[in-house]
């Protein structure tokens, strides 16, 4: 009766739509849950640097420890869902600037980019990237994530790269990426007491040095 | 990281011995850390420092290959440690590694960097440093499969880039 009379166009829900509409919002507290759970695990890593406890991950989220291993079977599990979680984040954040612009603005657009990464995940990175054994799953995402910024930078500097031969070109990638590491980051800001410009001032003048000349 | 258990087993002593020795197992770190820094200093002399430029960039280049060879666990279980110990000294023992590697480079590649100002100078040294990191290495080798070899020739072609080109020696004849 009150379908009927609810639905407003006289005709009843189809056998199932309501249950349909059940299983819908239940997938999406479901959803929501993990969502909260896994910031709450990011949340936590960059308040404290250090990978948080399952308590604190419930705690932090506002639901029960038994409601994280209701969603994720370890906390391997979580890791692996916060990884991709960040990774979808941080591609999201990262669209390719001055793609086209002269050498000098993409050497300073890619290295902006890259140190204001590193600066918002490298606390995560850390945690995430501390102990991969047994972890392949992890293992893997790590590995991405390092592509990822290899591909980035093989775009931002395709120009110079068309110029030199396969072997060169990887040499220089290989260079790149140490150069460009995330602890090599962390080492200038927290070592060497670099502010973030003069950072990336750093990174400027080194790229500028190991790229080749760019064609005319 | 071994327990004081294996390391016990491993040196034919008790775990009491151990302890009578190091307060705890942070303090043999330490002591590890000292003792690994000095025979890497000692197996690695600065050989070729007044060679030509290819001389001297291979020879820093092997050197520290082989230093990262050695030593790339040791490393590893000490930066994982670092951040816990309280005390700081592994920290310090840390910061200590990588200004050898620095001071090295200063002196391997003094001709080139006395060319820059103090300022680009610092920067480049801090850009040399971050390339030949032990992970830096280790990923080369772990991650890429490169052979020793290979590895050494992708340090020696950055770094040969990095730097600025060599000032010309001036004739002693002439600079009288």
């Amino acid at each position: 009766m009150t379908d009927a009379v609810q639905s407003g166009d006289g005709g009843a829900p189809a056998r199932g739509e309501g249950r349909d509409a059940r299983v819908d919002g239940r997938r999406l507290r479901s959803e929501r849950t993990r969502r909260l759970i896994i910031e709450a695990y990011i949340a936590l890593v960059r308040e404290t640097g250090h990978m948080p406890t399952a308590a604190q991950i419930a705690e932090r989220a506002g639901y029960s420890v038994r409601s994280i291993f209701e969603r994720f079977p370890d906390l391997t599990a979580l890791r692996v869902a916060v990884t991709d979680y960040a990774i979808a984040e941080a591609r999201a954040n990262a669209a390719l600037r001055d793609l086209d612009a002269d050498r000098l603005t993409r050497i300073k657009s890619q290295v902006n980019q890259r140190g204001s990464g590193c600066e918002r995940w490298l606390p995560l990175w850390r945690v995430l990237s501390a102990d991969l054994s047994g972890a392949p799953d992890l293992q893997q995402r790590i590995g991405m994530i390092r592509q990822l910024i290899v591909m980035r930078m093989e775009m931002m500097f395709r120009p110079e790269l068309s110029l030199v031969s396969d072997a060169v070109r990887k040499k220089i990638m290989l260079a790149l990426e140490a150069l460009l590491d995330f602890e090599s980051w962390a080492r200038m800001r927290e070592l060497y007491g670099l502010s973030f410009e003069e950072a990336c001032a750093v990174w400027v003048k080194a790229i500028d040095r190991l790229l080749p000349q760019t064609p005319a | 990281m071994p327990t004081a258990v294996q390391i016990a087993e491993r040196a034919g002593y008790s775990v009491r011995s151990i302890f009578e020795r190091f307060p705890d197992l942070n303090a043999l770190r330490v002591a590890a850390t000292d003792y690994s820094l000095a025979q890497a200093l000692a197996l690695a002399p600065p050989r070729g420092a007044d060679g030509d430029r290819q001389t001297r960039l291979r020879s820093q280049v092997t050197t520290r290959a082989h230093t990262c060879e050695r030593g790339i666990a040791l490393w590893r279980v000490l930066l994982q440690f670092a951040d816990q110990d309280e005390t700081g000294a592994l920290k310090q023992r840390v910061a200590r590694g990588r200004e050898t590697t620095i001071v090295r480079m200063e002196l391997m590649y003094r001709a080139e960097l006395s060319t820059l100002p103090e300022q680009e100078r610092r920067q480049l040294l801090i850009a040399l440093e971050a390339l030949t990191d032990m992970e830096s290495w280790a990923r080369m080798r772990e991650q890429h499969g490169l052979s020793f070899d290979e590895a050494c020739e992708v340090w020696i072609h950055a770094i040969d880039r990095l730097l600025p080109p060599t000032p010309v020696a001036v004739p002693a004849s002439a600079a009288a």
